[in-house]
């Protein structure tokens, strides 16, 4: 299922910056190529009885342009719409209702384009609101649900699940991110053939059926990952202040303009751009058997001709930067600091020294734990992260804030740290102790079939799966200088971008007392409140807590216990106020 | 474009009559999955009694040595106690012991010492107490494997619970309480727990801002000095060792321990009954998704009906793509991205745990999704599954079962999550002959006893008005007119949101 996708895709880009893996002697990876281009890698491991298959298209959102931003995740769900075998009890009807459907949809678009054009006139505010519909728009929504509802009565439903489900397949699911889209679950080691048949079938034969209601399941998802999560929608924003030029610029899920726009046919024109075999590697953990393997993937796999004109370059360079930039945003959260210096591509000959730096600032006994949280007390939190993606990266500081400290102390300490590296460098020992970290960590993540699967994968798919086996001894060969050297090259003013979260006014931890009140009276109050807060005069506020103890007789009843409210606040001003003075 | 656009569907439709008509080319490629034969692979669930040990003081253990793995060795605690056994007014306290073993120091190494430590031995290790029970945890390369048990157990038995962490650790639960209403999830979590327990719970008693100023040091002392006996613990190590030599190792360390004067073995998780009356229960959150769960108690793991509710769940809702849920509210009708039901577990086997449908909607369809989530529950009631849905949802469980066995922390965590919640052990070894043995009249038997929908308490949140409007063009139908439509009396209550530093309702 393609589930928690983008969740993972983090923890992905997380773990494919910190390419870790054994020497090769310790990680016999096999790698054979098809003959028509396809690769496959396989680790033989045979203590359990299930294999943990994969394969990965190297394409993303990156490969994606406005207007179309979000159809590489969305075609990843339609793989899971099954094919001209899976999927349907009657093939030819399916593909008539595909096409007219179709026909359908270009009638709606003009409908569409006329919405648009209301709503850049101002005369409606969303084109999505059903509301807006016209009565003939509205007549061809229903005419299409009843083609719909045909297609639907021919379906085996969801059959490409049901196959694996029932065959003990487990964990069958599918992401993408920026630069790669990967297809991944653990079948029993008995299966490998229903895999191998499953897999060839909906690369040579897919039929994008029902592709308009997983949009509208793409939206939801969407809603519920970035749109209606308290940060979501600032992280989004903030990774597009990032990236000018190139398509990191959008996000994987894609605009909601575009995710609303998007068609059937641009889904199927990019699955024939890049989903060709030459375009792909394929990738088995777990109980196989070498002999079995290459003869039964050639056999399956092998038939899905080449795509000889090969894949349209992503030729976008992200310029220099500049100048700083930063966003300040009010966010139902606890006020939080994000800094994104630009730094390398994976597999740039810095990136070993910029992981190393990260986690010398992080952990419990790292930098900026030592010195920020604890020593200074201005934070609770701190993280550094080296995230380098295929065609460039960021290193990012981000610090979540103590108390009434402000998020510009925490971005200014955050800042002292890094020159003090910048300056002074890192010890011998800080060094060793990271390096000791990813050794252990490298051995860590070989434990999990499917892990590692998932991580050779990626790796092949964005740099070649070489460079993960060969990371090991890069990161041993970072040394202290270069560490200070990256430091002195990257971290510099105009490099970077900030993001400072401040928490939302309305969305402050309402004080219960207050809340009590009926709206009309606690807005009065708020409003009052307001007021008041901006006197700092002793004399002044004393005098208003006079002139209110002389009027309380003529309080009206319901009013009286908001000006006790007000008045008690007001009181405990004034101790503050007092007490400052005092100091 | 266009015209390739429709050339590639005629040839598509081509190929298709082609090979529905003509036997498969001679590629050796069946035209069928269920075409091809597996040889059988002989899967046993792992032997708990094989990797059961006790230790010189007592202490269950469990050894999962794995030989031929990585040089890594992960040892892990299971403790008995937690927030339930929290004092009235000081909500919060094992949560703050719990994470002070591993971040307060111990009396030999300051917290500092202690994070350079581990950290340089790139070990890694956790400590924590939830609400019902805790753990800590160790994770060295073989190596280090003395010097981790020396440090694992030096902070489980002598903790040095520094006074800055201490204030450290009250911060963060203050700061983690802000955010209690943020984001509709966790209101969802907090507003689910008062509306299905009361609210003197163990699992509703949260810590607030009250509770938290008013723990102390002596408090958080007098905690731990009353957990630490071995009767609390449950052991278990799994990686790369010698089964004999770790065994020894133990003894010489955790299994030393006895218990002192002001330990006491904990008593049981408190149970709690189930309060949740049935109507539809809605918080105002300004978010565009709504979050619609469907509440009803569930049934315990060692009930005779367990195994034909699991079967019968995994069609309802449980069985992801396969399942009733995901296809009417997901696939077909596109309303959801995730969507799917449970039958949550207990703390303990012999207790029962609860049913929750859930799914999340933009706001103006979560009237007309709650409807069609509802009607697949009553369908589950008064129709026998098919045989088709009943295979693949045995075959999926039966099939999919050595997949939960990955690797071997896994085991080992099953084994001593297996003895926490008193599971018998042949519970685990006989679950595929039992789910085998169901039937679809056993299913349709379990539906009527377990979902009993006109006692469904379903919990809603997020914008109240344009839920309540619903979607007036498409599918209209207002949100408190859900019941009705199937003849249920169901009061439509607005549930205050609470106030995150008291969890006091806010009026």
């Amino acid at each position: 299922m393609p589930n928690s996708r983008i969740k993972l895709l983090s923890l992905l880009i997380a773990a494919s910056a910190l390419l870790v893996g054994q020497s090769s002697a310790n990680l016999p990876v096999k790698e054979h190529v098809l003959s028509n281009g396809m690769k496959v890698l396989f680790v033989q491991r045979n203590d359990q009885p299930t294999i943990a298959a994969g394969w990965i298209a190297r394409v993303g959102s990156a490969n994606e342009r406005p207007g179309i931003t979000g159809l590489a995740h969305l075609f990843e769900h339609m793989m899971f719409k099954g094919s001209k075998t899976i999927g349907t009890k009657d093939i030819k009807r399916d593909l008539q209702l595909n096409d007219l459907q179709d026909q359908l949809r270009n009638e709606i678009r003009r409908e569409d384009s006329m919405l648009r054009a209301k709503q850049l006139r101002g005369e409606i505010a969303d084109m999505t609101d059903p509301k807006n519909r016209s009565e003939r728009h509205q007549k061809l929504m229903v005419e299409f649900e009843k083609l719909v509802k045909e297609q639907q009565d021919l379906l085996v439903k969801d059959e490409f699940s049901k196959v694996y489900t029932q065959a003990g397949g487990t964990g069958l699911n599918a992401f993408t991110n920026s630069d790669v889209t990967c297809y991944v679950q653990t079948v029993p080691s008995n299966k490998l053939e229903l895999w191998a048949w499953m897999e060839s079938d909906r690369l040579y034969n897919p039929v994008f059926r029902e592709f308009y209601k997983e949009r509208d399941v793409v939206f939801e998802e969407r809603r519920l990952r970035t749109e209606s999560t308290p940060t979501g929608k600032f992280g989004e924003l903030f990774e597009s202040i990032v990236w000018e030029a190139h398509p990191y610029h959008w996000p994987v899920v894609g605009w909601g303009s575009d995710l609303a726009s998007i068609t059937r046919e641009q889904a199927l024109e990019f699955f024939n751009t890049y989903y060709a075999p030459n375009n792909l590697t394929a990738v088995l953990v777990g109980d196989v058997n070498e002999s079995e393997v290459v003869p039964m993937l050639e056999k399956y796999f092998g038939r899905i001709p080449r795509n000889p004109k090969g894949v349209p370059e992503v030729v976008t360079l992200e310029p220099k930067q500049i100048a700083e930039k930063r966003m300040v945003a009010e966010a139902e959260t606890t006020p939080s600091v994000e800094i994104a210096w630009k730094s390398v591509a994976l597999g740039h000959k810095d990136m070993y020294a910029l992981d190393l730096l990260a986690s010398v600032l992080n952990g419990r006994s790292g930098r900026l734990y030592k010195n920020i949280v604890l020593e200074k007390k201005l934070a609770t939190n701190l993280r550094a992260g080296g995230e380098s993606r295929k065609y460039g990266g960021v290193f990012t500081v981000q610090g979540t804030v103590s108390g009434e400290h402000k998020p510009e102390e925490v971005e200014q300490a955050i800042y002292q740290e890094i020159e003090k590296i910048k300056s002074a460098g890192i010890s011998e020992q800080e060094l060793q102790k990271v390096k000791n970290q990813i050794q252990a960590d490298s051995f860590r993540r070989l434990d999990n079939n499917y892990f590692l699967m998932v991580q050779l994968a990626v790796a092949d798919a964005i740099t070649g799966y070489k460079e993960f086996i060969e990371a090991p001894s890069k990161y041993e060969k970072v040394t202290v200088a270069d560490i200070q050297r990256v430091a002195n090259d990257y971290f510099s003013k105009e490099n970077r971008n900030v993001a400072i979260y401040n928490r939302k006014a309305s969305a402050k931890p309402v004080d219960p007392e207050l809340a009590a009140f009926p709206d009309q009276i606690r807005s009065m109050i708020a409003s009052q409140m307001n007021r008041l807060s901006k006197i700092t005069d002793l004399a002044q506020l004393k005098t208003i807590v006079g002139q209110m103890e002389a009027q309380a007789a003529q309080v009206p009843a319901e009013m009286k216990g908001a000006i006790d409210y007000l008045r008690k606040k007001i009181e405990t001003q004034i101790q503050e106020l007092s007490k400052k003075e005092n100091k | 474009m266009l015209n390739h656009f429709v050339l590639s569907l005629i040839s598509a439709s081509l190929v298709a009559q082609t090979t529905s008509s003509v036997p498969p080319k001679k590629t050796g490629i069946p035209n069928r999955p269920e075409k091809l034969s597996f040889r059988s692979i002989d899967f046993k669930v792992p032997n708990v009694r094989e990797a059961r040990t006790q230790l010189a003081n007592g202490s269950s253990c469990y050894l999962v040595p794995d030989p031929t793995g990585q040089p890594i060795i992960n040892i892990n605690i299971t403790l008995k106690g937690g927030g339930y056994l929290d004092p009235r007014g000081k909500e919060g306290l094992a949560q703050i012991m719990g994470g002070l073993l591993r971040t307060g120091g111990t009396t030999s190494l300051t917290p500092a010492q202690l994070d350079e430590r581990l950290e340089f031995m790139a070990a890694q290790s956790n400590a924590n107490l939830g609400d019902a029970s805790g753990q800590i945890s160790m994770s060295v390369l073989s190596k280090d494997i003395k010097d981790g048990m020396a440090l694992l157990l030096e902070m489980l038995t002598q903790p040095r619970f520094d006074q800055d962490r201490f204030e450290l650790s009250k911060k963060n639960i203050i700061q983690a309480m802000q955010r209690r209403n943020d984001d509709s999830t966790s209101i969802e979590r907090q507003q689910l727990g008062f509306l299905l327990r009361s609210e003197d719970y163990y699992g509703n008693r949260n810590a607030t801002k009250t509770s938290i100023d008013s723990i102390t040091l002596e408090d958080v002392k007098a905690a731990h000095a009353q957990l630490i006996h071995p009767s609390n613990m449950i052991v278990s190590v799994s990686g790369r060792f010698d089964k004999s030599e770790m065994l020894n190792l133990l003894n010489n360390t955790i299994g030393k321990l006895t218990p002192t004067s002001t330990a006491k073995i904990s008593s049981e998780v408190p149970e709690g009954a189930y309060i949740g009356k049935p109507g539809i229960f809605i918080v105002d959150k300004d978010v565009n998704q709504g979050r619609v769960t469907i509440n009803l108690p569930g049934v315990a793991a060692l009930s005779e009906d367990y195994p034909s509710v699991l079967v019968m769940n995994t069609i309802l809702g449980g069985g992801g793509f396969t399942s009733r849920l995901v296809k009417k509210i997901r696939s077909d009708e596109g309303l959801a991205y995730s969507a799917g039901s449970t039958f949550t577990g207990s703390v303990y086997v012999n207790r029962e745990g609860d049913f929750r449908a859930l799914f999340q909607t933009k706001t103006r369809t979560v009237a007309y999704g709650t409807k069609l989530a509802l009607a697949e529950i009553q369908k589950m009631r008064t129709a026998l599954v098919s045989v088709d849905e009943l295979n693949v949802a045995k075959g999926s469980i039966i099939d999919g079962f050595p997949a939960q066995f990955a690797n071997k922390s896994t085991i080992a965590s099953a084994f001593s999550s297996g003895e926490f919640s008193k599971r018998p052990d042949a519970w685990l070894e006989t679950l595929r002959d039992r789910v085998n043995k169901v039937t679809r009249e056993d299913i349709l038997r379990v539906a009527q006893k377990y979902l009993q929908l006109e006692k469904a308490s379903i919990l809603v949140v997020g914008n109240a008005k344009e839920m309540e409007e619903g979607d007036v063009k498409d599918h209209p139908g207002k949100l408190s007119e859900v019941g009705a439509s199937f003849g249920f009396n169901w009061a439509v209550t607005n549930l205050p949101l609470r106030d995150p530093m008291t969890m006091k309702p806010i009026k």
